[in-house]
C-alpha cells in the first residue's frame, strides 16, 4: 500500500519533509497543540450545530409555548432553533461543548503565547510566526464573539447592541461601518444571517488559513530547543519525530483533552438561553462579556465620560476605551519581536530568569490586564460594599498603575534572589556551567 | 548579449508590464471594493422606526402587558417601561419598537420632588415624567438602581437621577437621558412633542435636528 502510493505520489518525500519533523519533549510545548485540538473540536461540533441552527432573526411562533391565536408568542427564529437544539438528545451538550471549547481555545492560545514570550521564542528568525499567532488570537476572539451572538437570546441581543455601539463610536466613519458590518441600523433584519456568515464561513476560513501558515512556518523553522537539548547535542535538533513517536503522544493528549471538555460540559452549563429568554427591552443585570474581553469592558467602566468634537466627528469615552486602548495593547504585543535587537538566530529556549526585564515587563503587562478585568466587576464590588460609588473609580485607577508597578519590582527582586541563590550554589559546587545563552 | 543595442527605448518591457499590472490591480481592487457597498442595506424610515411623535399613545413595554395603554395610576417611583404607539400608513396602530432606542422610562413622583433641570412644563402636573430609557454611553437599557438611589445602567454602571432631569450622577455616560414631553388625554398618556434633547445614538445636535425634519417631511 505504501509502495503503491509512493510510486504514484512520491509520499516518501512528504514523509521526509514533514512527518519526520522532530518535536521537543516538554510539557510547555503542548499548549499550541491544545489550541489546535480546540479548533478541530470547534469545527466538528460547529458543523453539527449548523445542521440544526436556523440563521434568521425574523419572528416565528414559539412551538414550545405558542400563545393564543390572537396573541401568538413570537420569538426570533434563531432563538427558537437554539431552544430546539437544547431539546434534542445531547443537543444542549453539543452547545456546551462548543462554547466551553471556545473559551478553552482562547485560554490555551494565551498560555501558549506566554510560553513563547517568557522563553524568548519570538526572537529572530521566528518573528513572523509571533505576528501570525497574534492574528490567530485576535481572530479567535472575534469568532467566539460572533458565535456568542448566534443563539440570539436576551443576553446575546444586549451584547450585540453594545458591540454595534462600539463599532458606531469610531469617529466619522463609525455609523457607516457599523451598518455595513451588521446589516443595517441595529437590529437590522439581516443581522443574524450576516453574523452567521462571519461565524461559520469567513472567520473559520481565516483561522484555518492562518493556522496552516503557522504550522508550515513552524515546520520550516523548527521549534526552539529546550535547554536539555544543548547539553545532549549542541546545535543539533533533539526531539521525537512526528511519525511515529510524537503522534501517539498527540493522540493521547487530544483524547484526554476532549474527555476533559466533555466532563466540563456535562457538569457546568454555559449560556443558559432558556433563563435569559428572547430579546426584550428588559436589560440583563450585570451583563458581562466572556473573560478574555473583560479587560476592555472594565476599561469602559472606569474611563470617565468626555466628548471631543473634531471636524464633525465625535471622539468619546466609548471609542477610547473600546477601540483605542485595546489597539494600543495589541500593538504593544505585535511590537514585542522588534524590541529584540540581536542579529543571531535563536536556537534554545531561554531561562526566563536570565532576562529579568522581559519577565517583569510581561508580568506587569498581565497584571494591568487583570486589574482592568477586575474593574469589569465594578458593580459587584460596589454592591458587596468593598468599594462605594464615590471612590470606586479612584481606587481602580490607582490599582491600575500601582499593581503593575509593584509586580514589576516584585519580579525583579525575586529574580535577583533566585540568581544569587543559584550563583552561591555554583560556587559551592565549585563547578562552573556556562550561562544558557 | 544582443548585438544591436536599441536606441533609448521610450519604455522598457519591464516598466510597461509593471505599470500594466499596477493599473489592473488598482482598477480591479477599487471595483471590487465598491461591491462592499452591498453589505450596507438601504435604511427605510418606516413608521415603526420613527421616534416618539406628538400624539403617540404611551403603551406598556413589559411582555405580559405589551401594547396596553399606560394609565397614570399604573405609575409610581418605580420605573415603568413604555413604547410610543402611533398610526401606520393605513391608520392601524403601530408600536414604534422597530427602533429599540425608542424605549421610554416613566415615573410618577409625589408633587414637589421633580426639580430642575427637569422641564416641569413637559411633565404631567409636575408628577409624571418620561425619559428615553437608553443609556447615552453605549445604549443599554437603564433600570432602577438596586440601592434605591435613582437609575443605574447595567452595562458599565452609569447612574442617573430621574428627579433631576436624569442628569448623570455617576459612571461613564456623557449626558443626561433625554426628557420626552407628555400630557394626559383621557386616562392615558400622550406624547406632546419630540424629545427635548437629542437621544441616543445621536452625537451632534445638528444630526438630531435634520432627523426631526426628515421625519416631519415624510409625515407631511
Ligand atoms: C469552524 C466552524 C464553526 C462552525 C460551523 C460553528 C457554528 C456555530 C453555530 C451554528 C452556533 C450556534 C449554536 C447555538 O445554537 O448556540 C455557534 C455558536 C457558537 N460558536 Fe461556533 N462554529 C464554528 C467555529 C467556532 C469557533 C472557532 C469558535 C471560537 C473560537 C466558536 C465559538 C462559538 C460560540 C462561543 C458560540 C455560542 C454558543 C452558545 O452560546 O450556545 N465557533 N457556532
Ligand atoms: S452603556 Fe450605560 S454605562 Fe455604559
Amino acid at each position: 500500500m505504501n509502495q503503491w502510493l509512493d510510486e504514484r505520489l512520491h509520499i516518501s518525500r512528504l514523509n521526509d519533509k514533514f512527518l519526520r519533523k522532530a518535536f521537543p519533549v516538554h510539557h510547555s510545548f503542548f499548549l499550541g497543540e491544545i489550541t489546535l485540538f480546540s479548533l478541530i473540536i470547534l469545527i466538528l461540533t460547529g458543523i453539527l450545530l449548523a445542521l440544526a441552527y436556523e440563521p434568521s432573526n425574523s419572528l416565528v411562533t414559539n412551538s414550545f409555548d405558542p400563545g393564543t391565536a390572537d396573541k401568538p408568542n413570537l420569538i426570533p427564529a434563531a432563538y427558537h432553533s437554539a431552544l430546539k437544539i437544547n431539546a434534542m438528545p445531547f443537543g444542549d451538550m453539543l452547545r456546551r461543548i462548543h462554547h466551553w471549547t471556545a473559551n478553552i481555545m482562547v485560554a490555551a492560545a494565551v498560555i501558549h503565547m506566554m510560553r513563547i514570550y517568557f522563553t524568548g521564542a519570538f526572537k529572530k528568525p521566528r518573528e513572523i510566526n509571533w505576528w501570525i499567532g497574534m492574528l490567530l488570537l485576535i481572530f479567535t476572539a472575534l469568532t467566539a464573539v460572533t458565535g456568542y451572538v448566534l443563539p440570539y437570546d436576551n443576553y446575546a441581543y444586549n451584547t450585540l447592541k453594545v458591540i454595534y455601539g462600539i463599532a458606531a463610536s469610531v469617529p466619522w466613519v463609525g455609523e457607516w461601518v457599523a451598518q455595513a458590518a451588521f446589516a443595517g441600523k441595529f437590529p437590522g433584519a439581516g443581522v443574524i444571517p450576516r453574523i452567521y456568515g462571519y461565524h461559520i464561513m469567513l472567520l473559520p476560513g481565516i483561522l484555518l488559513a492562518l493556522t496552516g501558515a503557522h504550522m508550515l512556518l513552524m515546520i520550516k523553522q523548527k521549534h526552539t530547543q529546550p535547554q536539555y537539548a544543548k547539553r545532549i547535542a549542541y546545535k543539533k535538533i533533539v526531539g521525537v519525530p512526528l511519525s511515529t513517536q510524537q503522534t501517539p503522544i498527540m493522540l493521547l493528549l487530544a483524547v484526554m483533552f476532549a474527555a476533559i471538555i466533555v466532563l466540563f460540559s456535562a457538569f457546568i452549563p454555559v449560556h443558559p438561553i432558556e433563563f435569559f429568554g428572547p430579546p426584550s427591552t428588559t436589560p440583563i443585570n450585570n451583563i458581562k462579556p466572556d473573560w478574555y474581553l473583560l479587560w476592555v469592558f472594565g476599561a469602559l467602566a472606569i474611563i470617565p465620560s468626555f466628548e471631543v468634537h473634531l471636524f464633525g466627528g465625535l471622539i468619546g469615552a466609548e471609542f477610547v476605551g473600546a477601540i483605542v486602548l485595546p489597539t494600543v495593547f495589541l500593538l504593544a504585543m505585535f511590537a514585542v519581536p522588534m524590541l529584540d535587537r540581536s542579529k543571531d538566530n535563536m536556537y534554545y529556549a531561554e531561562n526566563p530568569t536570565n532576562h529579568p526585564v522581559r519577565l517583569a515587563a510581561g508580568v506587569a503587562f498581565m497584571a494591568s490586564l487583570i486589574v482592568m478585568s477586575v474593574a469589569g466587576y465594578k458593580p459587584e464590588l460596589i454592591s458587596s460594599g468593598i468599594l462605594n460609588t464615590a471612590n470606586a473609580n479612584t481606587v481602580l485607577w490607582i490599582a491600575l498603575f500601582l499593581v503593575p508597578a509593584l509586580s514589576y519590582f516584585g519580579v525583579m527582586g525575586i529574580v535577583r534572589g533566585i540568581r544569587s541563590l543559584r550563583e552561591a550554589d555554583e560556587r559551592e559546587r565549585g563547578a562552573f556551567s556556562p550561562a544558557d545563552d | 548579449m544582443t548585438r544591436y543595442k536599441r536606441q533609448d527605448p521610450e519604455i522598457t518591457r519591464r516598466k510597461f508590464i509593471n505599470a500594466a499590472m499596477g493599473g489592473t490591480v488598482a482598477v480591479g481592487g477599487i471595483s471590487l471594493l465598491s461591491t462592499l457597498g452591498t453589505a450596507n442595506p438601504v435604511f427605510r424610515l418606516t413608521r415603526d422606526k420613527m421616534p416618539p411623535l406628538k400624539g403617540d399613545i404611551l403603551v406598556h413595554a413589559e411582555e405580559s402587558k405589551e401594547g396596553q395603554p399606560i394609565k397614570v395610576s399604573d405609575l409610581s417611583d418605580q420605573l415603568v417601561r413604555a413604547w410610543p404607539m402611533g398610526k401606520g400608513e393605513d391608520g392601524s396602530n403601530v408600536i414604534r419598537k422597530g427602533d429599540p432606542n425608542n424605549i421610554l422610562a416613566l415615573y410618577r413622583f409625589p408633587k414637589g420632588q421633580l426639580i430642575a433641570p427637569t422641564v416641569l412644563e413637559a411633565t404631567v402636573d409636575g408628577e409624571v415624567v418620561a425619559y428615553s430609557d437608553v443609556c447615552t454611553h453605549a445604549g443599554c437599557s437603564v433600570s432602577d438602581s438596586d440601592q434605591g438611589d435613582g437609575m443605574k445602567c447595567p452595562c458599565h454602571s452609569g447612574q442617573y437621577d430621574p428627579k433631576r432631569g436624569c442628569i448623570v450622577t455617576g459612571g461613564p455616560p456623557p449626558r443626561a437621558l433625554a426628557q420626552l414631553p407628555i400630557k394626559v388625554e383621557g386616562e392615558g398618556l400622550v406624547v406632546a412633542d419630540f424629545f427635548l434633547a437629542m437621544p441616543y445614538p445621536f452625537i451632534a445636535e445638528a444630526e438630531w435636528e435634520t432627523f426631526k425634519k426628515e421625519v416631519e417631511e415624510q409625515l407631511a
